[in-house]
């Protein structure tokens, strides 16, 4: 059973040879379809990480209550500074916001009749950035509600503007990427599936003989699903090359201003699910093409 | 019963390519099947071999029914049946021993068995000296031959045969003939579609079922004294073994 089981897979291996032409040709169609596909995972995954740079980060300034003494705000600021999560945080006592306001107003701005009576209070501009994994539902909410928990502080703002970006990108991810790449493998189905089909015309004559001569369908199919594995396997491989060489010599097309953008190559388990995919789609498709 | 047939029909669409046939063929029993091209011969053997389905009425082959022949049951009927048709059906890029081997390696015989088996077919048939030559390199007859050494080498029960000799020059025709005669002696039954004259008179013993529109218009024996073949030798030296080599073509331990 095994020694049949190898020789029916020697034969697929064998057979690789009898149309050489058609077999290069399907070959190079999967290898094809395989790199337009990394081409458009790679724009996913450069946008998407390029996204992930900004999601996260969060910055709001907060406010000190008039009333509060120099210590107070100190131990605050303390605690603000022990908060995880922190890569900014600029503070500002009564005295440096008045000489902050007044040099961002430039001559205008002589406040030197304030000193004795200055109105404003101690503030400070904190930034978070919070990385994705650490990004529980809420977590802009939460931050904004340790701190203006903080028994000194009057008031807290902060610009929804990093949190709605990433909120958006979960939204995009959810509605747009997911049906494309959903359309994506459907496409890659299609073309890798009719391509071995064609492929197997050029051997429909020697699966009729089989079939005559009383060939079980296994035996009929085992040689011909280990043409479709070789196919897919190496054309997929051929694909991910050809990616890559795509990609060395377009990685820094984008990192100028403003952008900056050194596009990255595919992660690991994206090249092995693309592989594989194509692997799987031109072994089924050699499996089902002879009914 | 071989092969029993009852008021069977087939159409493709609104044409009737067969219309109420009936026959039975016992074992040993040779069969011709006439008619012009279009009578139905072609879609009776396909029916019998179990390329078309049985939709109207009842056929048996080989003590199998085609009317509950499921799909999965097809390999096993067609390893009782061999089938030899006029554009040969053999791979022409592999060798003779290969094309005739495989009816034998999709049975799982054990090798050492069926490399036996092949040579002493192929030395039958006179192709013993082109056992590893690669079928494109051979002539028609030779290919023809070689498509009758697969059909019979697994020792089928029934011979389904589609004008084998329609592609064939008198002399070849002749000869492939009496392999299909020296078959039949050891017990095979054989149908045989053909329209030819010459074919018919190589087996005078034979029954004639004579189709005509899909419906079978005469049947019977040939007249007493229509045996007007006189089976030439072979045309070439290398062409046909000798008396003993076809002995190769009895069934060995028995028929698989």
């Amino acid at each position: 059973m095994i020694g049949r089981f190898l020789r029916l897979t020697l034969r697929g291996l064998a057979d690789f040879r009898l149309h050489p032409v058609a077999q290069l040709l399907t070959m190079v169609a999967v290898a094809m379809v395989t790199l337009l596909t990394g081409l458009i995972l790679t724009g996913f995954h450069t946008v998407n990480l390029e996204l992930l740079k900004s999601r996260g980060q969060v910055e709001f300034q907060a406010y000190w209550k008039q009333d509060q003494s120099r210590d107070a705000v100190r131990a605050d600021w303390d605690a603000i500074g022990a908060m995880p999560h922190l890569t900014d945080f600029a503070t500002f006592t009564p005295e440096d916001a008045l000489t902050e306001l007044a040099s961002t107003l430039g001559e205008s701005g002589d406040f030197s009749w304030l000193a004795g009576d200055n109105p404003l209070p101690h503030s400070a501009l904190v930034r978070f950035a919070v990385p994705p994994e650490a990004q529980e539902e809420g977590w802009a909410a939460r931050l904004l509600t340790a701190l203006k928990e903080l028994p000194g502080v009057d008031t807290v703002n902060y610009t929804p503007f990093q949190t709605d970006l990433a909120q958006g990108w979960m939204t995009l991810s959810q509605v747009v990427i997911w049906p494309v790449l959903g359309f994506l493998g459907l496409v890659i189905s299609l073309v890798v599936h009719n391509t071995i089909k064609l492929s197997l015309l050029t051997r429909m004559d020697e699966i009729e003989i089989l079939s005559l001569v009383g060939a079980s369908p296994s035996y009929i199919r085992w040689p011909l699903l280990t043409s479709g594995f070789l196919q897919g396997f190496v054309g997929a491989s051929a694909g991910l090359g050809l990616l890559a060489g795509v990609h060395s010599l377009a990685a820094d097309a984008l990192d100028f201003a403003p952008f900056f953008i050194r596009i990255p190559f595919l992660p690991l388990e994206q090249m092995l699910m693309l592989a594989g995919g194509v692997t799987l789609v031109a072994m089924a498709s050699s499996w089902v093409a002879v009914k | 019963m071989m092969v029993n047939v009852e008021r069977l029909s087939y159409s493709f669409g609104t044409h009737w390519a067969l219309k109420d046939i009936s026959f039975t063929l016992a074992k040993g029993e040779f069969l011709f099947l006439t008619g012009h091209s279009g009578a139905g011969k072609s879609t009776l053997l396909k029916m019998l071999y179990g390329a078309l389905p049985v939709t109207r009425g009842r056929a048996s082959v080989a003590g199998m029914s085609l009317n509950t022949l499921k799909k999965r049951h097809i390999p096993g009927l067609r390893r009782k049946v061999g089938v030899v048709f006029q554009d040969f059906k053999i791979l022409p890029h592999r060798t003779v021993f290969d094309n005739v081997a495989m009816a034998l390696e999709v049975r799982g015989m054990p090798r050492a068995h069926l490399e036996r088996r092949v040579r002493a077919v192929v030395r039958a048939l006179g192709l013993d000296t082109k056992s590893y030559s690669p079928c494109e390199h051979l002539s028609g007859g030779e290919q023809q031959r070689v498509a009758i050494a697969r059909s019979m080498v697994a020792n089928p029960e029934l011979i389904l045969a589609d004008e084998p000799t329609g592609n064939l020059d008198f002399d070849l025709t002749m000869h492939l003939m009496d392999i299909f005669k020296q078959f039949n002696t050891y017990g095979t039954s054989i149908i045989m579609a053909t329209h030819s004259r010459e074919v018919l008179d190589c087996v005078p013993e034979a029954r004639i079922l004579h189709l005509q529109d899909g419906r079978v218009v005469a049947e019977g024996e040939q007249p007493p004294g229509s045996d007007t073949c006189s089976c030439p030798p072979a045309p070439d030296a290398d062409m046909a073994g000798s008396g003993d080599d076809t002995d190769a073509l009895l069934p060995e331990g028995g028929r698989s």
